[in-house]
């Protein structure tokens, strides 16, 4: 007779692949009247490991757009290459570059296509509108978008968005009687707050620093680059003759 | 669910020139339903010395009643009041006795010490809920906004505020943060301590 | 209490006799004036207290005998009396020294350490089954609200802060001694000669570092405890004298 003991139960066993994981950092833009500044840190992470000192998640996207990409590296990645390959078509076809509002939708309609196994992505675009204002464009991994004046996304999206409340929207201030708080800010004080926001995010969240790249896009005939001359490490990155300009800050952050 | 979401709030504290302030909002909710606008979380040990206590709000009571009775007893048996650093190391212990049945309360303390040439030096402490000590220079925080008030206090705060400047530095801090935090809010309270007197201060912020 | 053996009051229960005395206290006081004589003097700048070591035989190795304990950096204490029960009384002391330490992070302030010995004492005067302990203690201590105090505890449990005071052997002796050299305004250094001065007066044999013992308090300057950080250890303000130093107190 069989020993049904001696023969091991054969136990159902689960097994899971999971396709996501998340790779800190933080992202920032912010527009102004005339131009929009776009930044994220160079950290790459997985828990308390960091993978690179120096992994872009900024991108010039064209002479008017630069998307910020965080969440899971590899799905920012594999969607900025999808949006850039979306774009060059629409060049093709129109012979022109695409205007940040129809970017913006593109976006959405890319995220939202993938409705059901969705890119583990935080969006945010900045950039030129077709009337020259600067635009901040927000994504949620799934598509849904707003257009704003500024916006933090990422690892210390809660450090550094109620900081922008108050200095960029002026909330809990009241203005001096007979005075009114801007709608816009300079690009001198808008690099400040930026260069602030991400020294405060390093200096208390683990997976920010290491680097900082902040793209400034200009629209053309903007004034916003006079009062930021001493600003140094700036070089240009404008790619066509059409008058909008952009330009890419580097940083260090501190690397512990 | 975490259990200092049960209930709500935050409290921070910061460190100016011969001065400190600490703050905190005046929400008490049940989960995500709001019950009071006017919950106080900070209370006063010594004329010198407050204590602000964010979490499970029972265990705000409790441990109220226990450092009251123990500072009490101390002032009595010594003879002194009790020095801001000796109220943190009591806090610790208190809460350390509990250590495998914890309350749920994440304690900051602020007072201004008195030092051995007879001015003051103020002092700011928080512990987590077993009574790990943090004695901080610059700022210390708790309570479920704690994120976002570390976001904001890291970019206004600087050394050396003057009790008026460190006022508005810690008011707008709270503030903001709150405003992002979906547990803490619906007003908000600030002390601010310094050698002659105790400036308290009800702040009209955001109900929603 | 007429009776040499005490009469019906004075057995293992520490009751009131109908005149209102304990008498198993007084028996204890009898058991410290039977013991060595000790002192302390209180100065500008500090504390001495002092005692005389006495061994009941050349053969035995003093360099092992203690009179004088260190409880906490900040509080020392020399006894008159019984031996084991000092020793008792000095376990208890030093636990509940780190009892306050673990809880308030800093050690006692003198006279609360005092308060706590001097309950252990008079528990020992009011419960059943045991005897009040067989000493008398100066206890010495510096402390930031205080600063240099000197208490003296007694069987009963009760205690005195004195400016000088001797217990044991010679205590009247010496403290009439005391009260003719004390002044208000006399250096550390001063003291601890008059303390050798006063021993003197009284003592049995040759007075040499192997028989004095001598414990001393120092206040710290308002610089030191300035330059104090959180997490620093505090800086002893009590120690006791080396057989080296005694010897050169001694040579003077």
């Amino acid at each position: 007779m069989l020993d049904m003991h001696s023969v091991p139960q054969q136990q159902p066993q689960g097994r899971q692949f999971n396709p996501y994981t998340e790779n800190g950092g933080t992202i920032l833009a912010i527009a102004g009247a005339d131009f929009s500044v776009i930044a994220g840190d160079t950290r790459q992470s997985e828990g308390y490991s960091i993978q690179t000192r120096y992994a872009p998640k900024v991108f010039r996207l064209t002479d008017k757009a630069v998307l910020a990409v965080n969440g899971f590296a590899a799905d920012g990645n594999m969607f900025v290459k999808k949006v850039r390959q979306r774009l060059e078509w629409y060049r093709h076809a129109h012979a022109k570059d695409m205007p940040i509002r129809a970017i913006a939708r593109l976006i959405q309609t890319m995220l939202y296509a993938r409705r059901f196994f969705p890119y583990y992505v935080y969006n945010i675009l900045g950039g030129i509108e077709e009337d020259g204002t600067g635009a901040v464009y927000s994504f949620d991994p799934v598509g849904s978008y707003e257009r704003e004046t500024c916006r933090a996304a990422g690892a210390a999206q809660s450090l550094v968005q109620p900081f922008l409340d108050n200095q960029i929207y002026f909330k809990n201030q009241t203005p001096a009687a007979g005075t009114s708080f801007p709608s816009h800010l300079p690009l001198s004080t808008v690099l400040s707050l930026v260069i602030d926001s991400f020294t405060s995010a390093t200096e208390r969240h683990i997976e920010v620093g290491d680097g900082l790249e902040m793209y400034v896009v200009l629209a053309r005939e903007s004034t916003a680059l006079q009062g930021v001359e001493g600003i140094g490490g700036v070089q240009e990155i404008t790619m066509t003759e059409e008058g909008h300009r952009v330009f890419v800050i580097r940083r260090e952050l501190k690397k512990d | 669910m975490s259990i200092m979401e049960y209930n709500g709030g935050s409290v921070v504290a910061m460190v100016g020139k011969d001065c400190v302030a600490i703050a905190s909002d005046l929400r008490l909710g049940n989960q995500a339903l709001g019950i009071s606008s006017n919950f106080q979380k900070i209370f006063p040990v010594t004329d010198r010395i407050y204590v602000g206590l964010p979490g499970l709000a029972t265990d705000l009571s409790t441990l109220r009643e226990r450092f009251r009775f123990r500072v009490n007893m101390y002032t009595i048996k010594e003879e002194r009041e009790i020095e801001p650093e000796t109220f943190a190391r009591l806090v610790s212990s208190t809460l350390y006795e509990h250590r495998f049945g914890p309350y749920f309360i994440e304690p900051v303390i602020a007072g201004l010490s008195k030092t051995p040439s007879g001015g003051v030096e103020p002092f700011i402490a928080a512990t987590d809920l077993i009574g790990c000590l943090n004695f901080a220079k610059d700022f210390v925080v708790a309570g479920t906004a704690s994120a976002k008030i570390f976001g904001v206090a890291e970019g206004l705060w600087e050394p050396n505020l003057e009790p008026e400047d460190l006022f508005e530095t810690i008011s707008q801090t709270l503030m903001n943060a709150v405003d992002r935090d979906a547990f803490s809010g619906w007003g908000c309270m600030v002390h601010v301590i310094t050698k002659d007197r105790v400036i308290t201060r009800t702040l009209k912020a955001r109900m929603d | 209490m007429a009776n040499a053996n005490g009469g019906a009051y004075s057995y293992s229960l520490t009751v009131f006799s109908p005149s209102g005395k304990l008498v198993q206290i007084e028996h204890a006081l009898a058991a410290v004036s039977q013991g060595t004589t000790s002192l302390g003097i209180k100065a500008s700048n500090g504390i001495v207290i002092a005692t005389e070591k006495k061994s009941s035989s050349i053969l035995v190795d003093d360099s092992m005998l203690d009179k004088v304990a260190v409880v906490c950096p900040n509080i020392g204490i020399v006894y008159s009396g019984m031996g084991p029960d000092f020793r008792v009384l000095i376990a208890k002391a030093r636990k509940s020294a780190q009892a306050y330490w673990k809880m308030y992070g800093e050690y006692p302030p003198t006279r609360v350490l005092t308060q706590e010995i001097a309950a252990v004492m008079q528990e020992a005067t009011q419960s059943g089954g045991v005897r009040p302990y067989g000493v008398s203690l100066l206890v010495a201590g510096w402390d930031i609200t205080r600063g240099p105090t000197l208490y003296q505890v007694d069987p009963s449990g009760s205690f005195w802060a004195w400016k000088a005071s001797a217990i044991g052997k010679n205590m009247v002796n010496a403290k009439t001694f005391l009260e003719k050299r004390y002044n208000d305004d006399i250096s550390l250094e001063d003291a601890i000669h008059t303390a050798l001065l006063t021993l003197k007066e009284g003592f049995e044999g040759q007075m040499t570092e192997k028989t004095i013992e001598i414990g001393v308090v120092t206040v710290p300057t308002t610089a030191e405890l300035e330059g104090r950080q959180i997490g620093d250890r505090p800086k002893p303000t009590f120690r006791k004298l080396s057989e080296e130093e005694v010897r050169d107190y001694l040579a003077l």
